[in-house]
């Protein structure tokens, strides 16, 4: 028998590497655990990485030098440190992977094409269904096309995959036209036998959380009380990275949509509550009430929540402009003392980067 | 104090382009001793270069003792404990009495992995750090040596990516000297002074990379 120590060197690892052909396949569990650092922290060197995920130097530089290699992480300018050669700080390469992510509800549906940090570089909303239409899906579908090919060509290999967001709240699912619940069943296979791409589905309201927690405001975070201000009020407990979803989680109805009816009771127009880019108008006074109602609910939902485990952090995403979701952190965080509520830090919406994140979690981060 | 070991040939011997083995850049000048005064005090560098060394080949003309394999374990067991083992060999293994492809040069790399692995002469018995260092591609025109070196241009192109293979295989770090450095068209394989300084630093960098702790 040979001496297998001298058999041929397994090439695989690197076979291919340089063209970044298999870039975004699903990667072996030490290469994720690299990348999922680096999706929290940028700029680490090999020694902090090494110190994080217990691998040895001389594995650790393998990992890199592959990742590197593929073009999913690159190299930053040298720090000069007080004595020695200059460190090299690695972070993610934001061309190495893409991913589209789209959010359906009864009022729109929102697409978004984002690259490997989280950045938005396409986004288009589509208008809610007429009951009369019998479907969107082609023009969906036609609309994630153009999200992937506005990428340079060389790029839409990088594309890890579409994520789905769908609502399952019964309340909000009643909301749109009769029959849509149905059809949201049958839209990843239309999309997947459309453009032959990998589809990841998910409930709305965790994936809007796995957003926050990928690219937002919980970036940082383990443990935290999260709550997403859609048409209605919804909320996830997130412990250690990980968000726990009750078969029985209900919805609250301040949300979006009873501040819309009251804005309209009142003549104004509530239009700009769905669009998280847009600048809030000044509704002057109009939104006080809502507010404390709302912060009323999220209070006594935190209060339950603290009875079993000492939560420290809250965060309140949203589709509506910033201004509402920072309005209603401040006031939370005046009700509870020693707790931080933190605003969405998500651009657009969270529900749709929240999508898009999945096929990411699914191929380059460690289960937690 | 960390000890780091330059294991290689006339390249780490720092033998002037063009010129004879007795003709040598000053310490201060070759990679080695540009790398001792990038790491500074905290390191202990030491250069153990020859001309004509190979991997683990006993040369039939210049002699048995040219053998990288051989001399490597007295070497190691002399200046124990090392916390680093920089290996930059290959290019005379690609001399024509020894009919190698790249690919065998890249397993006699291998085997000196192995050895350094087995003989754990790193501090408190464990492995050192390996390094291997992929010497840069030799240029078309090598003048006279073209004979000894017939046919190995061409093979000296596919040592890094070979060597990174090997490196990979056997998880120890890497580095292509190919890029950031050229051989010097005097002789077309040695490196001039601003080589060595350029490599030299470089390794630093790759060195602290590594991660030392405390």
């Amino acid at each position: 028998m040979p001496d297998m120590r001298f058999a041929p060197p397994n090439p695989i690892r690197i076979a291919d590497r340089s063209s970044g052909m298999n870039a975004v396949s699903v990667r072996s569990y030490n290469e994720r655990l690299v990348l999922s650092l680096l999706l929290q922290t940028k700029g680490m060197s090999r020694m902090d990485i090494g110190k994080k995920t217990g691998l040895s130097a001389q594995t650790v530089s393998v990992i890199v030098r592959s990742l590197e290699q593929e073009g999913l992480i690159a190299k930053g300018e040298a720090q000069k440190g007080r004595m020695g050669p200059p460190t090299i700080p690695l972070s993610l390469k934001p061309s190495g992977a893409y991913a589209v992510g789209i959010s359906l509800g009864h009022r729109q549906t929102d697409v978004v094409l984002i690259d490997f940090v989280g950045q938005v570089k396409a986004h288009k909303t589509l208008p809610a269904l007429e009951p009369s239409e019998p479907t969107n899906h082609s023009v969906l579908v036609e609309t994630v096309r153009q999200a992937m090919e506005a990428l340079p060509k060389k790029e839409i290999d990088r594309i890890a995959g579409v994520g789905l967001a769908l609502p399952e709240d019964s309340h909000e699912l009643a909301l749109g036209p009769a029959g849509m619940a149905g059809r949201y069943g049958t839209i990843s296979q239309e999309i997947e036998e459309a453009l032959g791409i990998e589809i990841y589905v998910h409930n709305d309201i965790t994936a809007a959380a796995a957003g926050e927690s990928m690219f937002g405001a919980a970036k940082s975070m383990d443990d935290y009380l999260f709550f997403y201000l859609g048409a209605r009020l919804h909320h996830r407990l997130v412990l250690n990275h990980q968000i726990f979803q009750s078969s029985v989680q209900t919805s609250n109805p301040v949300g979006l949509l009873s501040l819309e009816e009251h804005l309209q009771a009142h003549g104004q127009a509530g239009d700009a509550l769905w669009n998280r880019s847009s600048d809030c108008p000044d509704f002057g006074g109009l939104t006080s009430h809502w507010i404390d109602r709302c912060v009323l609910e999220l209070s006594s939902s935190l209060s339950s929540a603290s009875q079993f485990l000492p939560l420290s952090t809250a965060i309140v995403s949203s589709s509506a402009p910033r201004e509402i979701c920072a309005e209603l952190a401040s006031a939370l965080e005046k009700m509870h003392p020693g707790v931080s509520v933190i605003a969405g830090e998500l651009h657009s919406s969270p529900k749709a980067v929240g999508a898009a994140s999945l096929p990411f979690s699914s191929k380059f981060v460690v289960e937690s | 104090m960390k000890t780091v070991l330059c294991f290689g040939d006339s390249n780490t011997y720092g033998q002037v382009p063009g010129g004879t083995p007795l003709e040598r850049f000053t310490p201060e000048a070759r990679w080695p001793g540009v790398l001792r005064h990038e790491l500074g005090v905290g390191w202990y560098v030491l250069e153990e270069g020859l001309s004509g060394r190979t991997t683990v080949h006993n040369d039939p003309i210049e002699g048995d003792l040219k053998n990288g394999r051989t001399y490597l374990r007295p070497c190691l067991m002399s200046h124990a404990p090392i916390d680093l083992v920089i290996l930059m060999l290959g290019t005379n293994d690609l001399k024509a009495r020894f009919g190698q492809p790249a690919s065998e040069v890249a397993m006699g790399i291998g085997c000196l992995i192995h050895d350094i692995k087995e003989l754990a002469s790193g501090p408190s018995g464990k492995i050192p750090e390996i390094l291997v260092v992929a010497p840069p591609p030799m240029l078309d025109d090598i003048g006279e040596w073209q004979g000894i070196f017939a046919y190995a241009q061409p093979k000296s192109h596919q040592l890094a990516h070979d060597f990174e293979v090997v490196a990979d295989s056997l998880e120890v770090h890497f580095f292509d000297a190919g890029t950031v450095i050229t051989s010097d068209p005097a002789d077309g394989f040695h490196l001039s002074k601003d080589a060595h300084e350029t490599l030299g630093k470089c390794l630093a960098q790759e060195i602290e990379a590594i991660g030392w702790g405390d």
